[in-house]
């Protein structure tokens, strides 16, 4: 299998890792660079759980494989916070009841964070639109949408 | 009472000045959650971590003549190859121990175990797995459980005599005989003349409905790492109680339970599936092997194939009704399909915990009730969301529907006449000292304006209008804990319990009781989980039992506190708070929905929503609002999309892209009402809420789309269902 170098920048630090070429970018994530934030779910592109925006995209790191995100900004979960302050997201996220397990929310704030990015007053249907690609098997998704409407406001 | 904005709740009988259950909480794990800090099991590794896969069984049903792992031993990166017969006589369970960790002369559904590998990447285990050579001899498999329990069908467990039962708290417990080889659990329960009440009911009514198996579609697939130090082998899990875990692998090891220790993270949703644990029996074994810590991650497309599902059921009902339209007797008999283990279910009549709760929530002066979980050749069934209750509620909410509309009866007023009421008696012969349910279904119809007409589609157009309204009921539950709370010299408190938090939201629960009787800001209070050789003894989180139990210890210790001190006692206090909660009661609740049929297509859609809850006091209002907003998600996606389809013992919904959930835009708003002044027996008047809301939602579905045209009698209600039920008067099983 060959191996190749990639450049990319996550959460504002560069990093350089050497990975063969089918490897994922969510196992460079999570086991290279240790940020376990991210989650795997299904595997197969339909939970959203490893979501991270890469060049401000949202992207299934279950899917994409590592080498295409040479030369990329990758932003993780962890990378949401700035010196330890949440954002408004993410404190909605915890005001509104966006989680339970929490095994979800990575993923769910990373893709909401593009589509407040997008759209910072979402409509009922930008969010249904945005964030049907993230499954939440426990809030039914009403806090959610709660949380993310308080975030736009704020 | 209150309606929609949960978070505004004043909770009945407060107590104390500062009220702090008025305000929304901060769960202890917001933190970690929302930053990516908060670890779950497969987050968590050691040194030298070996990995894992397995080699599950292509067949249904047959025997294991031969395994050879000669060639994977020697393929590159392996550090152990083991078989059935390294692991002989190992099983394991929640309560009866019939699954082999791995199967040494039969295999009994497709994906179970035969072989394990450890290898220093999972690339290189599963490379070596494939290069394991098993010989099979088919036998015939069994895939309807009627027909595994006719005179001749084939026996699925010929040793079940030699299956350990795990003992609860050192208490030994002895399986049940069961009157059919094929039976995992078997139980009739008899009250009141049966005979009697149907021969004076003026209508006798009879209906069979199917429920098809469900997987609780957690996000978080299992994850196991084990490590052996010394005599002490560790346990890193996604099971949700780990004491019991314990308890378990101490009986399929023969290990004492003091040289396991589990260690549970976050847990990334349990639903009922993660008290069964696959994995971390044979990884004992391989770490023994190696010496070196190990670990697998369940794949989802396997947690879909071989893990413990919800129980698909046939439940025939048939009840008896007089003149005044009141139940006169009620006879059931319901059969789960168990699947090939009985392993996933913790409760001692093996079977799904409320397997016999076939009428809930109505007085029944006549029963007799018979239901069966039988060994079929289907992946192991096992407990999901209020066991039993989705597969019972569906069934008896569409039969109590159906009655009420074939005696021209409003279903509303028929389900108001036969609820139960104070001194009544129930499904199970037992009678209720107190009850909502007449409550909450007057709430429903106020809050839900049942009284008023339904917007009716016009005749000649495609569009068909129904409501339906549905009951349940579930009890708040029982057991014991006990954790240790420690006032520091800066008045704050620690507390340190066993109990994980699966999402529910129990350490904040824990947090804000102590909080609200020391009159303390709850940040003051911390939580801190611990393993299973440095907590208390706890029964892990299930069972609707977190807040009246754990809530009941958190009380009970920080009232410890207050009484030291007030016996000048100064800080640092340390108290161990317990709690037995043995008080048996049931919270009720009730659904009114209303569809919008599409008579061309068979789709339908919810366009109103109603849920009335008796929850007794609010502590966690954001939580309390969560969780009954999930389980009507939760159960709308039982109701109306999801179904392990299954095909010769084969799942063939084998990813979550297969296998559908509710994404956002499937779940409907929710008009949540909550009575919160009723209280229950748990701290401050507290009930539960985790199952209070997933079961009826089935049945409420059923009997709205029943409303708009087309009654379907089995669950999901799909618009392929609804379509062959308008087109062609029935509709496919
Ligand atoms: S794990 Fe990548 S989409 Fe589910
Ligand atoms: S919070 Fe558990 S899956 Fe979303």
């Amino acid at each position: 299998m060959s191996e190749h170098i990639i450049r990319f920048t996550v959460n504002g630090v560069r990093r350089e890792q050497h990975v063969a070429a089918q490897r994922r970018l969510i196992d460079v994530l999570r086991d290279d660079c240790g940020l376990t934030g991210t989650k795997e779910g299904c595997s197969v592109g339909i939970c959203g759980a490893c979501s991270v925006l890469v060049d401000g995209e949202v992207i299934s790191s279950c899917l994409l494989p590592a080498t295409y995100a040479d030369g990329t900004t990758i932003t993780t979960i962890e990378g949401l916070a700035r010196g330890g302050e949440l954002t408004p997201l993410q404190d909605a996220f915890i005001t509104e009841g966006g989680f339970q397990c929490g095994i979800c929310t990575p993923g769910q704030l990373i893709t909401a964070t593009a589509l407040l990015a997008a759209h910072p007053r979402p409509t009922d249907t930008q969010i249904d639109e945005w964030m049907t690609s993230n499954l939440c098997r426990c809030t039914g998704y009403h806090g959610i949408r709660r949380a993310i409407h308080k975030a736009a406001v704020t | 009472m209150i309606e929609g904005d949960a978070a505004t709740s004043a909770p009945a009988g407060a107590r104390t000045s500062t009220d702090v259950f008025a305000t929304p909480e901060r769960r202890v794990e917001g933190h970690g959650k929302v930053t990516g800090a908060a670890d779950f099991a497969a987050d968590i590794k050691r040194d030298g971590m070996l990995h894992v896969a397995f080699v599950g069984s292509p067949y249904p049903h047959a025997l294991v003549r031969r395994v050879d792992v000669s060639g994977a031993r020697t393929a590159p990166g392996v550090r152990a190859v083991l078989a059935g017969a390294d692991v002989r006589p190992a099983r394991f369970g929640r309560r009866l121990q019939d699954w082999p960790v791995l199967a040494w002369d039969r295999v009994r559904f497709i994906g179970d175990r035969v072989a394990a590998v450890a290898a220093d990447t999972l690339e290189h285990a599963e490379a070596a797995a494939a290069l394991v050579d098993v010989e099979y001899e088919e036998q015939p498999a069994i895939f309807d459980a009627e027909a595994a329990l006719a005179d001749g069908a084939p026996v699925l467990h010929p040793d079940a005599a030699d299956y350990a039962v795990v003992a609860r708290r050192g208490e030994q417990v002895k399986r049940s005989p069961v009157p059919h080889p094929n039976l995992q659990g078997h139980e009739v329960h008899e009250h009141g003349d049966v005979a009697g009440g149907f021969a004076k009911a003026a209508r006798i009514f009879e209906h069979t409905f199917r429920v098809p198996p469900v997987h609780q579609a957690y996000i978080e697939p299992r994850a196991a790492l084990v490590w052996i130090e010394g005599d002490v082998t560790h346990v890193v899990s996604t099971n949700k109680a780990p004491f019991s875990l314990r308890e378990q692998m101490a009986q399929t090891l023969d290990l004492p339970a003091e040289s396991i220790v589990v260690h549970t993270p976050h847990v990334g949703g349990d639903f009922g599936g993660k008290g069964l644990s696959l994995d971390e029996h044979a990884l004992v074994f391989l770490a023994r092997a190696t010496k070196q810590p190990v670990r697998s991650l369940l794949r989802y497309a396997d947690e879909l194939q071989i893990s413990n599902t919800r129980h698909g059921a046939v439940i025939h009902l048939r009840t008896g009704i007089d003149r005044d339209g009141r139940i006169t007797a009620h006879e059931s008999r319901v059969i789960f399909d168990g699947g090939a283990y009985a392993a996933g279910k913790p409760v001692n009549s093996l079977m799904p915990g409320d397997a016999m709760l076939t009428l809930a929530g109505y007085h029944v002066p006549a029963a007799r009730v018979e239901a069966s979980a039988v060994y079929t050749n289907h992946l192991p069934a096992g407990h999901d969301r209020a066991p039993g209750q989705p597969q019972n509620s569906f069934a008896a909410e569409s039969h109590i529907d159906l009655i009420a509309r074939e005696l021209g009866i409003d279903p509303l007023d028929f389900r108001e006449r036969n609820a139960i009421r104070a001194g009544q008696i129930d499904i199970h012969g037992d009678q209720w000292h107190a009850s909502e349910v007449p409550r909450v279904l007057a709430t429903l119809r106020r809050e839900a304006k049942w009284d008023a007409p339904l917007a009716s589609s016009h005749p000649s157009s495609a569009q068909g209008r129904g409501r339906g309204v549905a009951l349940g009921v579930r009890h708040v539950g029982r057991g014991k804990t006990s954790m240790e709370l420690t006032l520091g010299p800066d008045g704050s408190v620690e507390v340190k319990t066993g109990a994980p938090d699966q999402g529910g939201g129990a350490h904040t629960m824990i947090q804000r009781v102590v909080a609200r009787e020391l009159d303390l800001g709850p940040e003051r209070v911390r939580i801190e989980q611990l393993d299973t050789a440095t907590s208390p003894v706890d029964p892990g989180v299930g069972g609707s039992r977190v807040t009246p139990v754990h809530g009941n210890a958190a009380l009970d210790g920080a009232r410890k506190i207050k009484a030291a001190l007030a016996e000048g006692r100064a800080a640092p206090i340390t108290v161990t708070g317990t709690a037995e909660q043995q008080q048996h009661m049931y919270g009720a609740y009730a659904y009114a929905i209303e569809v919008e049929l599409d008579r061309e297509t068979g789709a339908f859609k919810i366009t109103d929503a109603t849920l009335v809850a008796d929850v007794g006091t609010v502590i966690n209002p954001v939580a309390v609002r969560g969780q009954l907003e999930g389980g009507f998600a939760f159960g709308l996606g039982q109701a109306a999309m999801e179904e392990l389809v299954i095909d010769d013992g084969r799942v063939v919904t084998a990813n979550l892209g297969d296998y559908k959930i509710p994404t956002i835009g499937d779940v409907p708003k929710l008009r949540l009402v909550l009575i919160t002044d009723a209280p229950g027996p748990g701290p401050f008047g507290a009930k539960s809420v985790g199952e209070l809301a997933n079961a009826a939602i089935t049945g409420a579905v059923a009997n709205a789309v029943a409303n708009a045209g087309a009654r379907v009698y089995s669950l999901p209600i799909t618009a392929e269902k609804v379509f062959a039920e308008l087109h062609q008067g029935h509709s496919p099983a």
